[in-house]
């Protein structure tokens, strides 16, 4: 007999069993990361080899306590298992266990077992249970689960081909079930059954107990589903405890007396304090200054190969288009990756080790007013260096709507992109004076960081308050032991994060630069002439320029002439563009701040006589670059994340009306004071 | 009296499971009869980690306030 299609395994176990580790030894880089349908939960996918000539494809599903679903981000579990389409379906369960700490982990399993599925138990992080002196009797507990128990080590390998090799030939339990509803509840179930056409009671079970609109029915037997969940959850446990006395030995007092005295200190309000930002320091640093040298290479590198092509194809069109349009534009996307890996590798070596778990508890007290979690506070801090990999990180998030809430407010964060203009801004219209005793440049610099996180955190506080909320979980979390990192789950989670985001927010970025490309180098009068002797069209007669000028009599109100409004029509692409193209309008050479702000400060408004770069224009600009989403790039990494143009066409536009009324308030009462 | 108030490195014994508590902790083995240790507080004691069936489960201190629970025994 041959199957039709490869054996599909599903990966089932509560958070911190080291779930990944095992499914990343199972499929090495043979992986790639999807969403579930509706939910922005991440679906890691892999092909794994069993045998000489049979492959299998393995999900690793989220970390769950139960199969029944206590928000929506849990119920893709439920679904994988009970989903009645056949390409879909698993074959297989593989239930893992960790083996320092059985109890809770086998809740699950005999769920699962209970559902009828053919299924393996793998015992890991074994190393860690023998050091300290866990006795586990093997068989014995083969013999109550009635289906086969393999010990696993991820980081050695160990017991691999035993699991493999168990996944072929995996039968469901014997001695299944291990709960039965109470018989008051037999008439629901029927009826359920019958709905669904499952043969299985459990089956009827887990339908009838997360279908709202079966709530009623269930309610019949004088048990309210919670309270029947409840009910099961008392007897699952009873059975486990009763048999892991028997088959489990383990008395970890002295290694816990050790983790909790570390703990108190991680968690203590100074020394705590002191370690996260410590912490936090060293990742902005990482992110702002470790990223600089690679990204410097790369750019060396993109310059040669552009200048190497230059030389090497004629003169024309096609010349200009890849030195110009094409090659940049792939340049646009590989600059971003020193500091995705950074960030990546960063925040594995925090969920790694614990350490990520804790950040989230010493700092829920402080993000929960906002809607957001402790964890949020990755996503944040790196925003200030770049919100490109700041986005990307919320994907660690396990609440689909706190990861939304931190993308939608994220790119609010001052990033390093921003301060190009800010210094030609504020060298323009700040004087450089001491206000008592503090540089007045520099505090209007720091302003503008503070605003940008007061208004993520505004925002995010906003958007909690108004957008109705979903079934959430409720803050219930566990905390991982501490744990030397796996190598192997470090460089995995670096290059798939690495990888998805070159090829799938690549494609978009540059699409995009090719189109501007297009756009800042033809215009109504035709293409440019790209024959030998090529001059590079005049920006103010592409049409980028006539886009510009186009949308002046809209940002007229804020205090924008033509040339204003060119920059920031191109600087669609990246913020730092602003201050090229100022240079370009103002026939500056170079794209160095110094001479284009001396320029710019000689401009005369012809109608007042005046400096035209006066104190209200100026705090005009800064507060529209601080809210513009102006950054083609982390637009397309938020179509990319939360799989929605509506999503990021509708942050885009809130950002600029937000941006719209903060410059034009700010123009408008300046200009009252100082007139 | 309440988890809540137990203070860090006491234990007690949870008495019983109130409806009004999310069926989550449950499944996570905080169920009635069971062992808990205030393991470690977050500043302001809130939120609060435990130690239920061998694994540290951190709460907020509003879901700590339902659960009745024995008089603490030291450690």
């Amino acid at each position: 007999m041959t199957p039709k299609r490869a054996l599909r395994v599903a990966l089932i176990g509560r958070p911190n069993t080291g779930k990944s580790s095992l499914f990343n030894r199972l499929t090495g880089l043979n992986q790639k990361v999807g969403n579930y349908p509706g939910v922005t939960m991440e679906k890691h996918l892999g092909l794994a080899k069993l045998g000489s000539n049979t492959l299998a494809e393995v999900v690793d599903l989220p970390g769950v306590y139960s199969l029944h679903p206590s928000s929506d981000d849990e119920r893709v579990v439920l679904n994988a298992l009970t989903t009645t389409s056949e390409a879909e379906r698993s074959d297989v369960v593989v239930g893992l266990a960790d083996g320092t700490n059985l109890k809770t982990c086998l809740f699950v399993f005999t769920q699962v077992l209970d559902l009828g599925f053919p299924a393996v138990l793998a015992v890991t992080m074994v190393d860690e249970m023998e050091r300290r002196g866990a006795q586990l009797d093997l068989p014995a507990l083969e013999a109550a689960l009635g289906v086969r128990v393999v010990p696993v080590n991820s980081r050695t390998g160990l017991g691999f081909d035993e699991l493999r090799e168990a996944i072929g030939s995996a039968k469901p339990s014997k001695q299944a079930p291990f709960f039965q509803p109470a018989g008051a509840h037999l008439p629901w179930l029927q009826k359920k059954q019958e709905c669904i056409g499952a043969g299985l009671t459990y089956r009827a079970w887990l339908d009838g107990l997360s279908d709202p609109e079966f709530a009623a029915e269930v309610r019949e037997s004088g048990r309210s589903p919670e309270r029947a969940r409840a009910d099961e959850a008392i007897q699952r446990y009873r059975w486990v405890n009763q048999w892991l006395r028997k088959v489990y030995h383990y008395d970890p007092v002295r290694d816990r007396r050790a983790a909790a005295r570390f703990d108190r200190l991680v968690v203590h309000p100074i020394w705590g304090s002191v370690l996260l930002f410590g912490v936090l320091f060293v990742l902005f640093q990482a992110l702002f200054y470790g990223s600089s040298a690679p990204m410097d290479a790369i750019d060396g590198g993109i310059a040669r190969l552009s200048a190497w092509l230059n030389a090497a194809l004629p003169a024309g069109f096609f010349n200009h288009f890849l030195t110009s349009g094409l090659v940049p534009g792939v340049a646009g996307v590989l600059i971003f990756l020193p500091q995705i890996a950074l960030l990546f590798l960063f925040i594995a070596l925090l969920e790694e080790s614990g350490y990520m778990a804790r950040v989230v508890f010493i700092m829920d007290r402080f993000m929960r007013p906002f809607g957001l979690s402790g964890k949020s506070v990755v996503p944040l801090v790196s925003g200030t260096a770049c919100a490109i990999p700041a986005v990307m990180s919320s994907r660690n998030m396990e609440s689909a709507r706190e990861r939304w809430l931190a993308i939608a407010v994220t790119p609010l964060m001052t990033c390093s992109a921003r301060l190009p203009v800010y210094a030609l801004i504020i060298g323009l219209v700040v004087p450089n004076a001491p206000w008592m005793g503090i540089s007045l440049q520099g505090l209007t610099l720091f302003g503008l960081y503070a605003l940008g996180f007061a208004a993520a955190l505004a925002g995010s506080a906003l958007l909690n308050r108004w957008v109705p909320q979903q079934k959430s979980a409720p803050f219930l979390m566990e905390m991982p032991p501490y744990r030397m990192p796996i190598g192997r789950n470090v460089f995995t989670a670096v290059w798939t994060r690495s990888k998805s985001f070159v090829v799938e927010a690549g494609k978009i970025i540059v699409s995009i630069s090719v189109v501007l490309w297009f756009l800042a180098n033809s215009g109504p009068k035709g293409l440019p002439n790209f024959s030998a002797e090529y001059e590079p069209m005049p920006i103010e007669e592409s049409y980028l320029g006539s886009i510009g000028r186009g949308i002046q009599p809209a940002l007229a109100p804020l205090g924008y002439d033509w040339k204003i409004s060119v920059a920031i029509a191109s600087s669609f692409v990246a913020r730092e563009v602003f201050v090229g193209t100022m240079a370009t309008l103002y026939s500056v050479d170079g794209d160095d701040i110094a001479p284009v702000r001396e320029r710019m400060a000689e401009e005369i408004n012809p109608s007042t006589g005046k400096p035209y770069f006066n104190l209200a224009v100026g705090v005009s600009l800064l507060l529209f670059y601080a809210f513009a989403l102006q950054c083609m790039s982390t637009l397309a990494v938020v179509v990319r994340e939360t799989r929605s143009w509506r999503f990021a066409l509708l942050q885009f536009a809130a950002y600029a009306g937000v941006a719209y009324v903060a410059a034009w308030s700010a123009f408008r009462f300046i200009s009252y004071l100082t007139i | 009296m309440k988890l809540s108030e137990l203070g860090v490195g006491q234990k007690a014994l949870i008495l019983q499971a109130p409806v009004e508590l999310p069926v989550k902790l449950f499944e996570m083995g905080c169920l009635p009869g069971e062992e808990v240790e205030l393991v470690f507080a977050a500043p302001f004691r809130d939120p609060l980690c435990f130690r239920v069936q061998g694994t540290l489960v951190s709460m907020r201190r509003e879901l700590a306030e339902l659960i009745p629970i024995t008089e603490p025994h030291d450690a």
